[in-house]
């Protein structure tokens, strides 16, 4: 087949300025400010600037509310990607069978996606809401919100489940490309289904999960705030106030402009770095076809 | 037409309005051009429709005026949103801000304050036929900055269906901390597991210092005229607030619903407890919750101390205006405004909402309508009011990271549920805030 192709040299060019606009606008630019920001008081009306140094660094990093955030971020995500990845390679393992009404479930397991995180955390409210969650009246519990070692599983359960459908899509693609051919030659050595698994379909898997982890980091560490400012406001004591969550505080509510700045900039250097290290780690190890 | 009269009046006011305010502060303008304003407000579902109406007559009667009215989210929303519109320079004319906000705006300089505008057009308003707590609240320095429109206290709310089973006097609500208590045994007793409960808010921790008569913050409650320094929540009258309440959370008498607004409504609407604390606002939506179960519900004045002599404070919200307008259009925002604040408007607003009218004379016409005698609970609110002294601390405190400050007490009564010292968690509380006020203070000037 022959490929056509465009003489002019600068059409490309001019087809991407849209794009370019848009990253400039809504990406490069207010990345930029932030990094300028970081670095000066801000007067909260009016914008005024004062340079300010290293000051707000500093200031967070002596923190120990901010330290104890960080801390619980990592282990939140920590959580949410182990237990998120490994659930939802199993919900696809077992959807990847031949059973009957398996698009039924296969709709029903992928519909978390398509809410807000907002709606997730209003539906977990209703479950677990300390005046009348309705786990709350058939578990006898009542302090799962209001508790801060029960309202950080919570939240956790919560964004795990909220995520589910998006991993479970990508598992169940890349399981129907598993080569049927690989796996036969495996059963006819000798392997069972247990180190077929391992072996072969994991083997097949890597690319997808590691585009999972690097895309649950992400997800863990910035989209979970709808879900924390429905269900616990960041409660009880802080306790499940995570990063992001600590930044949304700091500017829009006490308006410590040049604090979130700084707070922003750790976060999105945070990412890349944990982006960075798993393409240098795990990113080696993977096993594209 | 309507053009070159804008253009003949635009120009007029930009030769004449420099001599006019060097000529003595007041102003002329042609009061029947054509304005448009902008006011944003932040009261949500059929309160939307609500201001919509009363904006609608106020356009009605001033022909001249078009008013576009948006509901921008929450205080706090709507105060981003105007810091970012007024950075770009298109900020509302008139915007809506909750009562913890004033210290911060009146500091921000990007508002105009209502006395000086309302003495550039020689307007007077009549301060004497608002309600003292209310205009006492919002006056600084003896001006008066923005206009005090929906006001409410809170109210303690009891079931006086289960009130009866549990052998207490229906007809006379519990009025001491040591009355809750008692209550709250006796409830317990007859069945109510966690017979009281209010959502984790410290506007009610503010309140109950208000009425031991105790300061928020230095400075004269943040009245003098100089910036706070300090936060004194920490001191008896705050212990005193939360030995009573995490006392009685500790003894299984309340029930930690968290924050927000909707868990402990719920609670009570749903016969889970008997006794709530909420906003004097709330008096329609819970009346009609136990209503529909076929409960009576009562009111009384929120708890103190025996023998304590102080008040409650206003909360809620005013309306400010901002600076950087044509002189036609801060008219239009002065008389906006001041008719939103008038006996009409307030009027349609209380029977809507169950926020208080701001004035004696909407009170007045309310009462002789017999409104109260139908709605006696929304009397109580006033009562409770209308008995509070006038004194700095019951002005309420003012304080410029107040939201800040609202979060860390919260955050220390969460502590204090878990078995940290009440004294221990409020002094921790305190430091930060202090920190913050003196970063806060800083930045500002």
């Amino acid at each position: 087949m022959k490929q056509s192709t465009f003489d002019n040299k600068y059409l490309p060019y001019i087809l991407l300025i849209p794009t370019f606009f848009i990253l400039v606008v809504f990406l490069f630019y207010p990345a930029i400010e932030t990094f300028r920001l970081s670095f000066f008081k801000i007067h909260p009306w009016t914008g005024a600037e004062k340079f300010a140094g290293f000051y707000n660094f500093v200031k967070i990093f002596t923190n120990r509310d901010y330290l104890r955030s960080f801390i619980l971020s990592a282990f939140f995500a920590l959580i949410v990607i182990a237990a998120g990845l490994f659930l939802s390679l199993l919900i696809a393992l077992l959807l990847n069978q031949k059973i009957k009404g398996m698009r039924f479930y296969r709709s029903l397991l992928i519909w978390p996606y398509a809410l807000s995180p907002a709606i997730a955390g209003a539906l977990f409210n209703f479950l677990f809401n300390p005046a009348n969650g309705v786990l709350c009246y058939f578990t006898g519990f009542r302090t799962w919100l209001t508790n801060g070692n029960t309202a950080i599983i919570v939240v956790i359960i919560a964004a795990v489940w909220k995520n589910l459908g998006y991993n479970i899509i990508f598992y169940l693609t890349s399981l129907r490309n598993v080569p049927g051919a690989a796996l036969e030659s495996a059963s006819i050595d000798g392997a069972g289904s247990v180190k077929k698994f391992i072996y072969i379909t994991f083997a097949f898997l890597s690319p997808t999960t590691f585009f999972l982890f690097v895309m649950n980091t992400i997800y863990a560490y910035f989209a979970s705030f709808g879900l924390i400012d429905v269900l616990t406001e960041g409660g009880p004591s802080g306790s499940t106030k995570i990063l992001i969550y600590y930044l949304y505080k700091d500017f829009f509510v006490h308006s410590k402009i040049g604090y979130a700045a700084a707070e922003s900039l750790v976060l999105f250097s945070l990412v890349v770095g944990v982006t960075a290290l798993q393409f240098r780690t795990a990113g080696k190890k993977v096993h594209y076809q | 037409m309507e053009k070159l009269k804008m253009i003949v009046i635009a120009m007029l006011i930009t030769v004449i309005l420099p001599f006019a305010v060097f000529a003595g502060g007041s102003v002329d303008v042609d009061e029947s051009a054509t304005v448009s304003i902008e006011f944003w407000h932040a009261m949500s579902g059929a309160r939307v429709d609500l201001i919509q109406g009363i904006v609608d007559k106020f356009m009605a009667e001033n022909p001249n005026i078009k008013v576009d009215v948006q509901y921008t989210g929450s205080y706090n929303d709507t105060l981003n949103k105007v810091k970012s519109a007024y950075k770009a320079g298109n900020a509302p004319d008139v915007f809506h801000s909750y009562e913890i906000g004033t210290l911060g705006l009146i500091n921000s300089g990007i508002i105009s304050p209502l006395d000086e505008i309302a003495k550039k057009f020689k307007r007077k308003i009549p301060w004497d036929d608002f309600f003292t707590p209310v205009q006492s609240y919002y006056k600084y320095q003896g001006e008066h900055y923005s206009m005090p429109f929906n006001s409410s206290t809170p109210l303690i709310f009891y079931n006086k269906t289960f009130f009866k089973k549990a052998g207490l006097d229906v007809d006379n609500p519990p009025k001491t901390y040591e009355d809750i208590r008692a209550a709250a045994v006796k409830l317990k007793a007859a069945g109510y597991e966690n017979p009281v409960t209010w959502n984790l808010h410290s506007w009610y921790f503010e309140q109950m210092i208000c009425l031991q008569d105790e300061p928020f913050v230095n400075d004269k409650n943040g009245r003098s005229g100089k910036l706070p320094t300090e936060v004194v929540f920490n001191g008896e009258a705050g212990q005193n607030v939360l030995n009573w309440w995490i006392g009685m959370e500790k003894d299984g008498l309340f029930l930690d619903v968290g924050p927000g607004w909707s868990n402990h409504r719920a609670a009570f609407g749903s016969g889970e407890v008997a006794i709530v604390m909420s906003s004097s606002s709330d008096v329609n939506r819970l009346t009609a919750a136990l209503e529909e179960k076929g409960w009576g519900m009562g009111t009384g004045y929120i708890p103190r101390p025996e023998g304590a002599k102080g008040g409650v404070a206003i909360g809620g919200g005013s309306l400010w205006m901002t600076n950087n307008h044509t002189s036609e259009e801060e008219l239009a925002a002065l008389k906006l405004i001041t008719y939103i604040s008038e006996d009409e408007s307030q009027i349609a607003w209380h029977k809507g909402t169950g926020y208080f009218p701001v004035r004696k004379t909407a009170m007045d016409q309310l009462k002789s309508e017999g409104w109260f005698d139908e709605n006696p609970n929304y009397l109580t609110a006033f009562n409770q009011l209308l008995d509070s002294p006038e004194t700095l601390n019951t002005s309420g405190g003012l304080l410029g990271i107040f939201p800040e400050a609202r979060e860390l007490i919260q955050s220390a009564i969460q502590e204090m549920y878990t078995g940290k010292p009440v004294k221990q968690a409020l002094d921790e509380a305190a430091a930060k805030a202090n920190a913050s006020i003196a970063e806060w203070n800083e930045v500002i000037q």
